[in-house]
């Protein structure tokens, strides 16, 4: 699997005479993504299934109760912070497939944290805040050792991240099978193979402190980075170095740049937001650490980050997108029989269409003099 | 006479029977940019005839029309008197027209006659029958090449040799050649130059590519100029309207012309330049020793051997020698990206050997690499970007870049340096390589405490105008006592603007002369591996 974004592909359409003009960065993905539902609405008619029902049942998975919406936006944040560390080091042409794994190894240390004694006795937020730094730091780890690898020896970084998160997702299960690591005392033959549920001061607030509609601070978490990520990109000296380092890392050396430092920080960066969206998943929603923790959210944030194409507010549309998408997709299984792998179906399609429509549009560019 | 004409209109020839292929009117467009106007011109049998013109001026699209590479938007193109439109180049390869590109297209892992094989042959390829066929053809143009040598251990010339075999051994009638002697040596050009004549003689219509005015005196039975896509002016008698040509081309009196300019084109001596040169005397201590470098690539080969060199302020030294005798490694070196593997670089009186580029930068080396888009610039970012493509002078405050502080700076130095584009923040990459290169300049030379200026091949690809700018440039740098480097493939180049020469050969330097027309023969020698 290689993956590869330009970093950059501004360009502006004329749409309309009046002189609206509308970035096709926006003008694709729309269009992509309508029709992609189309095809996803055909699908479902194609299998016999009633049209109405389905509509109705994805609609009110996704937004039908403020607790759904909830769940939407949480997922949303996940995907948030995923793709936010992809951008950042893709920003040095740096792919990280690897959120899957540093999620993984952030839930662990965050659980792990949450549930030393006193941890959860610490004033001032701190009760929540030093587990999701454990994670954030877990996960910097995680993609360092990447980076550490590229720098050091060129290992390509598609396959070190890939392979760490298969290490990192079996090693969530170790951690929860064995009682000498974060399994629960066993009372009975029943006792699942998960941790200990983390004490409640642990936990991530909700933003409307209620259970009935538990979205937590992932989201405000995910806008505030977003705003921070999109100045250090394109205000920052360290964003200069990441883009240079990127397009040209002969040019970027030549003009006193280190590559090496650079390739680690972007990976120390990315690993951090995959370590951090671990933790929102586990302080702010799962509450004890399962086998089969990071369930894929890593992979479809490394989604959310490609379909983004290098900006952070594409990262947020499209994390918001995907997340009731997700929501909507599960509730129509439910209620209309249709499978939710037709979810799946129509993410494969937007992805297909928005890359081709950006290969399209790079190929036609005008040719230079 | 020639018939020039400001406007580019010309008196239409009416087809002659000797024409082998002629333009009538033909117009090629990119986009909205045209390549070619409305150009008309007749090529005939057994004559070589010449295309002179400025980089970009359209010489290489009107060949790749003949080529079938690119086909023509208006206008007719015919062969032998019948329209001939050539949907590729296999089109024109079956009507007798074949093409020496710019750059090399030869397997270096295979034998000279498995690359005449390569693209030729149908079902079996007979290699024996190909080697009659190539000793045949080397015998009758006085070429030597050995069947059975492999391409990667043939010299430049040689190569080039093969590529013009390759073409040869399918009898055409219509030979192309895209400026086959940019990289050739004195010696190799004149040689390419005298089978050039005797395949014309022959009766075939040779069309050649270049813009050195000596090959059109040794050998041009007729010049066409091409300027900005259109016929500037004609010559049939070549060797008599030098002169002419080159105003056509350039559209400016010579007298305008920078001297060093007007000398590597061979049209004056030079005296002007060289009168700098006796002025230039021992001005305190050296700005740059090169004491004893040497360097081994990944696989342990010696690609640079016990360089030694030094350069005072204010001096101009020349490094000449074809290209892959470690001029490129000397230029790593020197920028800082490739240590030593022995010996010491001192800048002013820093030993910067085994420093990071960084620290080269710090002690005053401005450096103008001889692939600008692989190491001097990055063509995805902007050209304010580029301007600033220096970690230790890109303005920021808390560590945000001052974005307004760089445009206004950027501004300066694109008045300063001559730096033509629509505003700073265009792509780099959307600009003209000269003004590419004008920008590096301009990079390197406002570099703080600029003591020596690397300039590695600073030429390369540049219309006329933009040579002539980097001179001056290089010029005006050297008088305000900045040492500089100049490393450059062509020999006509660094004569008219080195006060030294040195001249390297399989990574050592083989000989140091004073830069002097008069040593040109010496110099070619020496490049060639004889030693003096």
């Amino acid at each position: 699997m290689t993956i590869s974004v330009p970093p950059s592909a501004r360009q502006r359409t004329r749409l309309w005479p009046s002189g609206l003009v509308v970035p096709l960065g926006v003008t694709i993905p729309v269009a992509s993504v309508l029709a992609s539902f189309a095809v996803g609405l055909l699908l479902v008619v194609l299998m016999g299934a009633p049209l109405g029902q389905a509509l109705s049942s994805f609609l009110d998975g996704a937004f039908g109760s403020s607790y759904a919406i909830s769940v939407s936006l949480n997922r949303a944040a996940v995907y948030s912070l995923v793709g936010l560390g992809f951008i950042f080091a893709n920003r040095a042409n740096l792919t990280n497939v690897g959120a899957e794994g540093q999620i993984a190894v952030g839930g662990i240390a965050a659980t792990a944290v949450a549930l030393v004694p006193g941890i959860a006795d610490l004033p001032l937020g701190l009760s929540f805040v030093v587990p999701t730094l454990a994670a954030m730091l877990a996960g910097a780890i995680w993609g360092g050792i990447a980076g550490v690898l590229k720098a050091r020896i060129g290992t390509s970084e598609v396959i070190s991240t890939l392979l760490l998160s298969f290490i990192a997702v079996w090693l969530v299960y170790w951690c929860v099978q064995s009682e000498h690591l974060l399994r629960q005392p066993m009372t009975s033959a029943a006792t699942l193979p998960e941790s200990l549920p983390i004490p409640e001061t642990t936990q991530l607030p909700l933003v409307t402190g209620d259970y009935g509609a538990p979205a937590n601070l992932g989201l405000p978490l995910a806008f505030f980075l977003a705003i921070a990520v999109a100045v250090v990109l394109g205000y920052s000296r360290f964003g200069f170095q990441l883009k240079a380092v990127g397009f040209n890392p002969l040019a970027a050396r030549r003009a006193g740049f280190s590559t090496r430092q650079t390739i680690v920080v972007a990976f120390l960066v990315a690993g951090a937001f995959g370590g951090l969206a671990g933790a929102v998943m586990l302080l702010g929603d799962q509450y004890s650490l399962k086998a089969g923790f990071s369930s894929g959210y890593g992979y479809d944030g490394l989604v959310v980050g490609l379909l983004a194409r290098g900006s952070t507010v594409g990262v947020i549309a499209t994390a918001l997108l995907f997340g009731f998408l997700r929501s909507g997709g599960i509730s129509m299984e439910m209620g209309a029989g249709v499978p939710a792998a037709l979810v799946l179906v129509i993410q494969g399609l937007i992805v297909v269409s928005v890359s081709g429509a950006a290969f399209w549009l790079d190929r036609r560019q005008p040719a230079k003099e | 006479m020639i018939p020039v004409d400001d406007a580019g209109t010309m008196v239409v020839n009416r087809h002659s029977v000797a024409d082998a292929l002629s333009f009538h009117g033909v117009t090629k467009r990119f986009g909205s940019f045209a390549a070619l106007s409305d150009v008309t011109v007749a090529f005939r049998r057994g004559e070589v005839h010449c295309l002179l013109g400025e980089n970009g001026a359209g010489k290489s699209t009107l060949c790749n029309l003949a080529f079938g590479i690119h086909q023509a938007d208006a206008g007719e193109i015919r062969l032998d008197g019948a329209p001939f439109r050539p949907s590729g180049p296999g089109d024109s390869l079956k009507a007798g027209i074949a093409m020496v590109h710019q750059h090399f297209s030869l397997v270096d892992d295979m034998s000279v006659v498995d690359n005449l094989i390569l693209g030729q042959a149908r079902g079996i390829a007979w290699r024996r029958a190909f080697a009659a066929k190539l000793e045949e053809l080397t015998t009758r143009y006085g070429l030597a090449l050995k069947p059975f040598a492999r391409v990667g251990d043939l010299s430049i010339g040689e190569r080039q040799c093969v590529e013009i075999v390759k073409c040869l051994i399918r009898q055409p009638r219509i030979l192309i050649l895209d400026e086959p002697t940019a990289v050739l040596l004195p010696d190799e050009i004149k040689g390419l130059l005298e089978v050039v004549r005797r395949v014309a003689v022959e009766g075939c219509a040779v069309i050649l590519v270049t813009h050195k005015l000596a090959e059109i005196r040794d050998v041009a039975d007729r010049v066409t100029v091409v300027r900005q896509g259109r016929v500037a002016a004609q010559s049939q008698t070549p060797g008599q309207d030098i002169e002419a040509l080159v105003r056509a081309m350039i559209q400016r009196p010579l007298e305008a012309l920078d001297p060093a300019m007007a000398m590597s084109l061979g049209i004056s001596a030079g005296s002007e330049v060289k009168r700098r040169a006796a002025r230039i005397g021992p001005r305190g201590p050296d700005a740059l020793q090169i004491d004893a470098v040497t360097v081994k690539d990944a696989t342990g080969v010696v690609r640079l051997d016990e360089v030694t060199l030094t350069i005072q302020p204010g001096e101009i030294v020349g490094i000449v020698g074809v290209e892959g005798n470690g001029q490129s490694e000397l230029g790593a070196v020197l920028a800082g990206t490739c240590p030593p593997s022995a010996g010491r670089i001192i800048v002013g009186d820093l030993d910067l050997t085994g420093r990071p580029p960084q620290a080269f930068s710090a002690a005053g080396m401005g450096v103008v690499p001889e692939d600008r888009h692989a190491v001097g610039a990055i063509t995805g970012m902007t050209l304010t970007e580029n301007l600033f493509l220096d970690r230790s002078r890109v303005p920021t405050r808390f560590g945000l870049l001052r974005r307004r502080v760089m445009r206004e700076a950027a501004l300066t130095m694109m008045a300063q340096f001559d730096v033509r584009a629509s505003g700073p923040d265009v792509a780099f990459g959307s600009l003209s390589g000269g003004n590419q290169q004008k920008a590096v300049l301009a990079r390197e030379m406002t570099r703080p405490g600029l003591k020596v200026l690397l300039a590695a091949q600073p030429t390369r690809g540049l219309d006329v105008g933009a040579v002539e700018a980097v001179y001056g440039l290089i010029r005006a740098a050297s008088e305000r006592g900045v040492a500089i480097l100049l490393i450059s493939s062509e020999l006509d180049e660094v004569l008219a603007i080195a006060n030294r020469v040195a001249v390297l050969y399989r990574g050592r330097i083989v000989g140091e002369c004073r830069g002097e027309p008069g040593q040109r023969e010496r110099i070619g020698a020496l490049m060639a591996g004889h030693s003096a």
